[in-house]
């Protein structure tokens, strides 16, 4: 178990893009570890991408079945993901977002209501998943994080919300 | 530090921000909190500012000569210590639409039921659309529900004034995602 430091905007890691995993060895299995243990630790959360814990690789980890929006509606419980890829997205919905490296702050953004990822799981297994709602949110918010986007580089309308995120 | 709250409104037209801000750089002022939009045909800027080196308005006020030249009213608020800090509102964060017909007291009526039960305001806009025989008033809120009160209170208390003011009002949570 390994709960990292969560880093926060302007750390430069932030705003990378992030190399794909070539060799599957023991230190993506630590990393997937370490997203998966610092997500959960930090109770809000429902993903993590491997470049806010400073690790420029394409990973990350995804779970909206804990939390009071996304355990209404159908989802993957805990995904983990190497190299990611949307290999196709419909529709669209806007929804406020907030993120870990981005505290205090929720902004508008404009997201695909329904996606195809396909990505590597932890035993190296290609995936390829349908979903929509809450979790592809989650999913394409996170794989902006293995390009450098921040929610930030997405808000779509000025209005946003001033006040500080219920924790 | 103290800040003040600057208030500007004039007629609409392009210029008015780099106007004002071109000012408050050159007088070594910092601009923290800031909205500024169009009212109808005018232009409305609200800044939080302040500079290390000044205390008091009397010390600025006068710099603001050449915007009131241009027709812009321009007005100054001191802040009394810690008014420049966003207080830290607990709950959940609801949002309210009313539509319909324009009368009076439409913002009063949403307003007073809300502020009735001690529930904060935290944005809200409003405006006047469509046909100017058959005008829709449209406005658009967002409050924060304490601990308590529920969107279904909100949604309870609404439905009575839709039937009353026979204006549509929907009511959502504007819950943030996590992520």
């Amino acid at each position: 178990m390994a709960v990292r430091k969560v880093l926060i905007y302007p750390d430069v890691h932030l705003k990378e893009i992030c190399a794909p995993v070539v060799n599957f060895d023991e230190s993506v299995e630590q990393l997937l570890q370490d997203l998966v243990d610092t997500m959960v630790d930090a109770g809000h959360s429902v993903g993590i991408a491997a470049p806010q814990l400073g690790n420029l690789r394409r990973a990350a980890v995804v779970d909206v079945s804990k939390s009071k929006l996304g355990k209404k509606q159908r989802n993957h419980g805990l995904l983990q993901m190497i190299n990611p890829e949307i290999v196709e997205k419909a529709g669209s919905q806007i929804v406020r977002e907030g993120c870990m490296s981005v505290p205090d702050y929720t902004g508008n953004v404009t997201r695909s209501e329904s996606i195809v990822v396909q990505f590597l799981d932890q035993k190296q297994q290609l995936k390829v998943i349908r979903t929509e709602g809450f979790e592809a949110i989650a999913i394409q918010h996170e794989l902006d994080h293995l390009d450098g986007l921040l929610f930030l580089d997405r808000v779509s309308s000025l209005k946003t919300d001033l006040f500080r995120r219920k924790k | 530090m103290q800040h003040f709250a600057l208030t500007i409104i004039g007629r609409d037209r392009p210029g008015i921000v780099s106007q004002v801000t071109e000012l408050l750089y050159r007088d070594g002022f910092n601009i923290a909190d800031s909205s500024c939009s169009i009212l109808g045909g005018q232009f409305s800027m609200i800044l939080l500012i302040s500079n290390p080196e000044i205390s008091t308005k009397e010390q600025f006020s006068n710099s603001f000569k050449s915007l009131e030249e241009t027709n812009l009213s321009v007005y100054i608020r001191t802040l009394k210590p810690g008014g420049e800090i966003r207080p830290e509102l607990e709950g959940e964060l609801c949002m309210i639409s009313v539509y319909g017909a324009d009368k009076p007291g439409i913002v009063y009526q949403v307003a007073k039921e809300l502020g009735d039960r001690n529930i904060n305001i935290t944005d809200l806009n409003t405006k006047l659309i469509g046909d100017k025989l058959k005008p829709v008033y449209v406005m658009m809120l967002e409050a924060m529900l304490p601990e308590g009160s529920e969107i279904e209170d909100v949604e309870e208390w609404m439905n009575e004034l839709k039937k009353k003011l026979r204006v549509d009002i929907s009511v959502r949570s504007l819950a943030a995602m996590e992520l």
